[in-house]
């Protein structure tokens, strides 16, 4: 299967695994992904000095790190754990983008939070915070991907 | 509590919140900026009012209407004469803000819990990961919304060309106009940055401390009267942010803890302001006076 395909299906199947259930068990599912999240490792912990990482639109911390592990993408991040609903997005990002190209993940659907059922869960004016996450990964994506 | 606030009893402390949490004729609300803080973990028996999804009309940008309220209060089991107490994240601002909502419906008995969610967390108080209870409902009549509370756009302008005080409430890079165009987000501010001519800046945080409570009143009165020159009385004053949210908190402080008569909450804010065609805007540190 090429990546694209791959990356192509997970979102389909993340999309059907939320938009699916009614906004209650919704909000669970984020909750549980927000708790799946692993802590970032070490080797990055120094690096969150550097404000780049950080995601400026959110109120609360939160630091991205991509990289590449042979042509395919890897996303780190730490989420300051009063934030569990951004915590939860980067969570379903990290599981959408782990191994793709970054080329697939440079273009992906922006309709993204719509899709998943997010914006009826958590209501319009939440959007913003996660927007920027994702823009974020994008915008990493399309960098190493050049 | 030996603050001297001029409203004392509509705060309440942690400890008296965990002595009548069982208390029929009370009901804990929890409201956060973060809706999953609450499927985390509650205080035992609260229940959760969500500023967006259920105070905030869905289509319209406004808050629900009278009969929305009694319903949304009804299933709550909150009834006229029960005492709503409202905690939460970021210092208590959304529950201030729910706060200002329920006065806005005229419920009597609102009160917050000083400290919020940090200080319950801080000090290892029961929290339970529970779905939300329910309550037997509620008998529920809501008056017709509270003007004397809230402010306008029409009114705010009047207000500014009379020279009347405005507190803005947003951080400073906010106020002079510097922060505006967020990298990749132009479309979800404003289309003009700065403050309203002759409005004063005290950011929301100003008045609590790092335990998330609010300060004395001494350091209240210095931060608000001495430093920012507002009138101890007879002015009306009208606070605003960016969507009426932290403005609400200020509004608690100046209406409950200060003891300010003539309040207005203005929830269009700044993100109504800043696109509105042909007001006045000043730019930079300075007040600025409104034409």
């Amino acid at each position: 299967m090429t990546g694209s395909a791959a990356l192509g299906d997970r979102l389909e199947q993340l999309c059907q695994e939320f938009a699916g259930l009614d906004v209650r068990d919704r909000l669970e599912l984020l909750l549980e992904y927000a708790e799946s999240l692993p802590p970032l490792p070490e080797r990055f912990a120094a690096l969150r000095q550097d404000e780049s990482h950080r995601v400026p639109e959110c109120q609360t911390p939160v630091y991205l790190f991509t990289e590449l592990e042979d042509g395919r993408l890897r996303l780190h991040a730490e989420v300051a754990p009063e934030a569990p609903t951004v915590k939860g997005f980067v969570a379903v990002l990290r599981e959408l983008v782990t191994g793709a190209l970054p080329a697939e993940v440079a273009t992906l659907d922006v309709d993204l939070l719509r899709r998943l059922g997010l914006v009826e869960a958590l209501g319009m004016v939440r959007m913003r915070g996660l927007h920027a996450v994702f823009q974020r990964i994008r915008n990493e994506a399309r960098r190493l991907a050049a | 509590m030996t603050t001297g606030y001029a409203h004392p009893e509509v705060l309440v402390s942690t400890e008296w919140v965990e002595t009548h949490r069982q208390d029929p004729r009370v009901r804990i609300v929890e409201s956060d900026e973060d809706v999953l803080l609450y499927h985390q973990g509650h205080i035992p028996g609260a229940v959760m009012i969500d500023w967006q999804r259920d105070l905030q009309h869905q289509v319209v940008r406004d808050y629900i209407d009278p009969r929305a309220f009694e319903e949304l209060c009804a299933s709550k089991g909150i009834s006229n004469d029960t005492t709503v107490v409202f905690y939460g994240d970021k210092n208590n601002w959304w529950a201030c803000y729910a706060f200002w909502t329920f006065k806005l419906f005229g419920h009597a008995d609102c009160r917050v819990m000083n400290g919020g969610r940090k200080r319950w967390e801080a000090e290892s108080r029961p929290m339970v990961r529970e779905p939300e209870p329910q309550y037997p409902r509620g008998t529920y009549r809501a008056a017709a919304p509270d003007l004397s509370i809230r402010a306008f756009r029409d009114e705010v302008l009047a207000h500014a060309r009379a020279g009347l005080p405005l507190i803005d409430v947003r951080s400073p890079g906010e106020y002079t106009g510097e922060l505006l165009h967020m990298p990749d987000y132009p479309q979800e501010g404003a289309l003009r940055g700065g403050h309203i001519p002759g409005a004063i800046n005290v950011p929301w945080s100003k008045a609590v401390q790092e335990d998330g409570t609010f300060k004395s009143r001494a350091e209240l009165e210095q931060l608000y009267f001495e430093q920012a020159g507002l009138p101890r009385q007879g002015q009306p004053v009208i606070a605003y942010c960016r969507i009426g949210e932290r403005s609400s908190l200020t509004w608690f402080v100046l209406t409950y803890l200060l003891g300010l008569p003539r309040v207005k909450n203005y929830d269009g804010s700044w993100t109504e302001w800043g696109n509105l065609v042909g007001v006045p805007v000043a730019k930079g540190p300075e007040p600025g006076k409104a034409t």
